[in-house]
């Protein structure tokens, strides 16, 4: 049996969730879409882009606790030096140790791969403050609070591409991730960033 | 002074979070040494560079001249 509920021309439609503060469609028995007072899974969230035009670090942070997947987004983004873009994740705070992964900067002329390092993932080699960044990196889990990232990063600046894969084990549910330089001391100075996230 | 931009995606907000006295030493240590070697690159260059390019032209222009 089907039924439609048809919206209020006023107030649109509400459905209210019990106590617990959970609303779920089932189908045949299955849940298929959940809304929880901290997000709803099953579908694509935007978080709230960010000027990347100042300070050492953009954090996003009180990332739900449900989410299996993470985009973030790079638009025109630029620093005053040289060091190359690290992305970072944490549970409670920002994890430095036990990246593992490879990167590769590419540009018209040749490819170099280099070692990721172990404090975040490293994408570089960066051309230098003419870097102007765009793309996105992907984090995913597959469980037990073990992260994949992949990702490809345009520097239409220096006319480089970088690449980057590898995981990490948090010590507990993922929920936040910094954009950041290796060296730490470089700062943001133009573009934007955002992040994407779902479960 | 030093910060970092915190999106927080509970509440939506954007801050500026100044860094703190231990995390502003931590940056000025690690700008300090980064300073400290940038200058020894500078000298380097310029020594390689200079004698080279003097080598080249001194020869060249007293021929021209004559």
């Amino acid at each position: 049996m089907s039924v439609t509920i048809n919206a209020s021309t006023s107030s649109g439609l509400v459905q209210s969730a019990d106590t617990s503060g959970t609303v779920e469609i089932q189908s045949n028995g299955t849940t298929k879409f959940t809304v929880a007072s901290t997000g709803a899974y099953g579908q694509i969230t935007s978080g709230t882009a960010v000027a990347s035009t100042s300070g050492t670090s953009i954090d996003f942070t009180s990332i739900p606790s449900w989410v299996k997947r993470i985009t973030v987004i790079f638009n025109g983004v630029s620093t005053n030096g040289s060091s190359n873009i690290l992305l970072q994740i944490g549970s409670g705070s920002i994890q430095t140790t036990g990246y593992a992964g490879c990167s590769i900067s590419s540009s018209t002329a040749s490819a170099v791969a280099f070692a990721n390092g172990t404090s975040g993932f490293n994408y570089g080699s960066n051309g230098g403050a003419s870097s102007v960044i765009g793309g996105q990196a992907i984090f995913s889990t597959l469980g037990s609070n073990i992260w994949s990232q992949s990702g490809s990063l345009g520097d239409s600046g220096n006319t480089r591409l970088y690449l980057n894969g590898g995981s990490v084990t948090l010590s507990g549910a993922l929920d936040r991730v910094r954009i950041t330089t290796v060296n730490g001391t470089d700062t943001f100075d133009a573009g934007s960033i955002n992040i994407l996230y779902e479960g | 002074m030093t910060h970092r931009i915190v999106v927080d995606l509970a509440t939506g907000t954007t801050t500026q979070v100044e860094y703190t006295a231990e995390e502003q030493a931590i940056y000025d240590a690690a700008v300090a040494a980064q300073e400290a070697e940038t200058p020894a690159e500078v000298v380097a260059e310029t020594t390689t560079e200079v004698p080279a390019e003097t080598t080249v032209e001194t020869p060249t222009e007293p021929t021209q001249e004559a």
